[in-house]
């Protein structure tokens, strides 16, 4: 029995999509993600599935063969996958935000060579930001791409990739102009694919949660693209247009933050009624009730606002502080949630015999990943202070 | 191969018995506030077998029929997103209280009405009241064969070779066509709907039928023109009680439960 989480998508086909991924994550996820994720193991079998719903095709435009949906389809899709398992909704992260990024940049060659591969998927897709020194501060970024003749020879160290060992294509944001003023205007975006000579994938990290799906570094020691490789054509565009993208991402991780709350939440809430201290059920205990009320207003709080998020990205207009508050709330109140249904549960919920203590572990990549928590409160602060001239 | 599947919306079989109620008065189930009805669990089987059929024959089309309120077209949308091609919804306030046999000619009205078919596909039973004659009932009415508790079936030259699931095995008939077939579980999963077919779904239109569209009479339907009174609806109590087998060994234990079996005449 499963409530209707396709409640609050507005359009009725969205509804009805979110609802069918919900059926699927309970039959073929909820029952084993615990184990892949104890394992740390690539859930290929779940992918695979992911797939054959055309998951992966989800945000690409019909012309290229994908089904163009909206991204409040998008949003409850990922909170129902997090639902089921966070990391899921991972893996489809960077692959719908690279694939907007060439479908709203690229040219119209990059488009025809890569969006109708990211369909099925015959390649699935990376981004690539973070280095060694540069987290945050992303403009601070050292891998340099250097032309030369017809094409750009790439060299410098990236980190945190996730689907960094499986991707066929990377969106690697690299500096062709070290010296540009403001640093941004000096950086680019290369779209590299897998097998490009110079180019390869390391380490896997060893991480506290988000598990299954691999998250490693990339070297680049004098990988060799052709110019068209360069996002957009156009040197020096790569920072806005990374930057864009990632407000698909936001609204991906706050869809995170909201799946993962609300399994944290339903597990709680039965386990409350059925646990009995005191001679009745814990449930019957007012702590335990305004806690349950209080962990059910900020999950609702966070999926109206992500929805809210998405549809404002649907219609086209800027939607940074949006998808900025969303993430930052959804994600902020996941920590809260999860660590909440630890306590309701008590010591069985720090077992790991049950999905608590995997909710917990996964709750705090979502407030570092796609822009911290406190990123976010800088990106809202810039935008009201652009909306409130004086 | 022209196929018709039956399917039903029911109360969720994952209800919470606490949430189950009866107006006993009324002899009817109070539906479970916030629990969204479903597709009757083993209906998805009949489309499925509907879709391996026509995926095997090469073509046909696969008519999707249910009986029910306007929630019911959820039903028929699951299968036809599943790919069934087109759907039709039985849908008249005098079908509110109506028994097995008075469905199963509502049913056969109904694929009679469609027209061309070669085979009627069903769920072994409607998990709601488990009784699983509506298959049998529609192949009365229509004077074809029927094979209820299907787990395989391929296309055998102009028939059907069926397997069926027994209490101690399996066994396998031949039917001529056209016929009526219910899918057990054993059947194998059922595909998921894909993203696309279900926006294809969507983009389709379901005939709604009343029962004067299909020709029936006021005197056929209603609960008043039950087949089978329904004289008593009610939540059975359940009584359970816990004995602890003493014994200081296994053995001990063991033979203190064999008595107490055959004592009880269980054993």
């Amino acid at each position: 029995m499963a409530r209707d989480y396709a409640a609050d998508i507005s359009d009725p086909v969205a509804g009805e999509i979110v609802s069918n991924v919900g059926v699927w994550v309970d039959k073929e996820v909820v029952p084993v993600a615990s184990d892949y994720e104890h394992e740390d193991a690539f859930p290929q079998p779940l992918v695979d599935g992911m797939a054959n719903l055309g998951l992966f095709g989800i945000k690409v435009p019909e012309a290229y063969g994908g089904l163009d949906l909206s991204f409040e389809c998008y949003a409850g899709v990922c909170m129902e996958l997090a639902r089921g398992w966070m990391s899921l909704a991972g893996i489809i992260n960077t692959h719908v935000l690279v694939g907007y990024a060439i479908q709203e940049y690229g040219t119209e060659e990059q488009r025809q060579k890569f969006l109708p591969r990211l369909v099925e998927p015959e390649i699935r897709c990376a981004l690539s930001i973070t280095e060694p020194d540069a987290g945050s501060d992303a403009q601070a970024i050292k891998t340099q791409a250097r032309r030369d003749g017809d094409d750009y020879v790439i060299n410098g160290q990236k980190m945190w990739v996730t689907n960094g060992q499986r991707a066929g294509v990377y969106l690697v944001l690299t500096k062709t102009d070290p010296a540009a003023s403001p640093a941004h205007r000096g950086i680019s975006a290369f779209l590299v694919e897998a097998g490009t000579a110079g180019f390869t994938s390391g380490k896997k990290f060893d991480k506290l949660g988000y598990k299954g799906v691999e998250t490693t570094e990339l070297s680049f020691d004098d990988a060799r693209v052709p110019a068209s490789a360069l996002l957009s054509g156009e040197e020096g565009r790569g920072f806005q247009h990374v930057m864009s993208a990632l407000e698909v991402g936001r609204i991906n991780v706050a869809s995170r933050g909201v799946g993962v709350a609300q399994a944290a939440f339903d597990d709680a809430i039965r386990y409350a009624q059925k646990r009995v201290a005191f001679g009745k059920p814990i449930v019957e205990h007012q702590a335990q009730q305004i806690r349950l009320a209080e962990m059910a207003t900020k999950i609702r709080a966070a999926r109206l606002l992500t929805l809210d998020a998405a549809r404002k990205k649907d219609s086209g207009v800027r939607s940074d502080l949006d998808a900025g508050m969303a993430k930052l709330f959804a994600t902020e109140i996941c920590q809260e949630v999860t660590l909440d249904a630890l306590r309701i549960h008590g010591g069985v919920g720090y077992s790991k015999e049950l999905p608590l203590e995997r909710y917990y572990r996964d709750a705090p990549v979502m407030v570092i990943a796609e822009g911290t928590s406190d990123i976010q409160k800088i990106v809202i602060a810039r935008n009201l202070l652009r909306d409130y001239p004086v | 191969m022209n196929i018709i599947v039956c399917v039903k919306q029911i109360p969720d079989p994952e209800t919470p018995a606490a949430s189950f109620k009866v107006d006993e008065a009324a002899k009817k189930v109070i539906p479970a506030q916030g629990i969204a009805p479903v597709v009757n669990p083993y209906d998805p089987q009949a489309t499925e077998a509907a879709l391996r059929l026509r995926d095997a024959d090469g073509g046909g089309k696969i008519t999707v029929i249910s009986l029910g309120p306007d929630s019911a077209r959820d039903a028929i949308k699951h299968a036809l997103a599943m790919g069934a091609d087109e759907g039709v919804l039985l849908s008249d306030p005098g079908f509110d209280g109506i028994d097995n046999f008075q469905t199963a000619t509502a049913l056969a009205k109904a694929i009679e009405k469609v027209g061309e078919y070669d085979l009627i596909l069903m769920g072994r039973a409607a998990a709601d009241w488990d009784m699983g004659v509506v298959p049998t009932g529609v192949a009365s009415i229509l004077g074809i064969p029927v094979v209820s508790v299907a787990k395989g079936m391929e296309k055998d030259g102009a028939g059907l070779k069926v397997e069926r699931v027994l209490d101690d095995g399996f066994e396998t008939v031949e039917t001529s066509l056209p016929a009526v077939v219910s899918i057990s579980n054993e059947f194998g999963e059922p595909r998921y709907p894909q993203l696309r077919q279900i926006m294809l779904a969507a983009k389709k239109t379901v005939q709604v039928w009343s029962a004067a569209d299909v020709g029936l009479g006021a005197d056929e339907i209603g609960a008043a023109n039950r087949w089978l009174p329904l004289e008593a609806l009610y939540v059975p109590v359940v009584e359970s009680n816990v004995e602890i087998i003493e014994g200081d060994t296994p053995e001990e234990k063991a033979t203190a439960l064999a008595q107490k079996l055959r004592a009880a005449k269980l054993v």
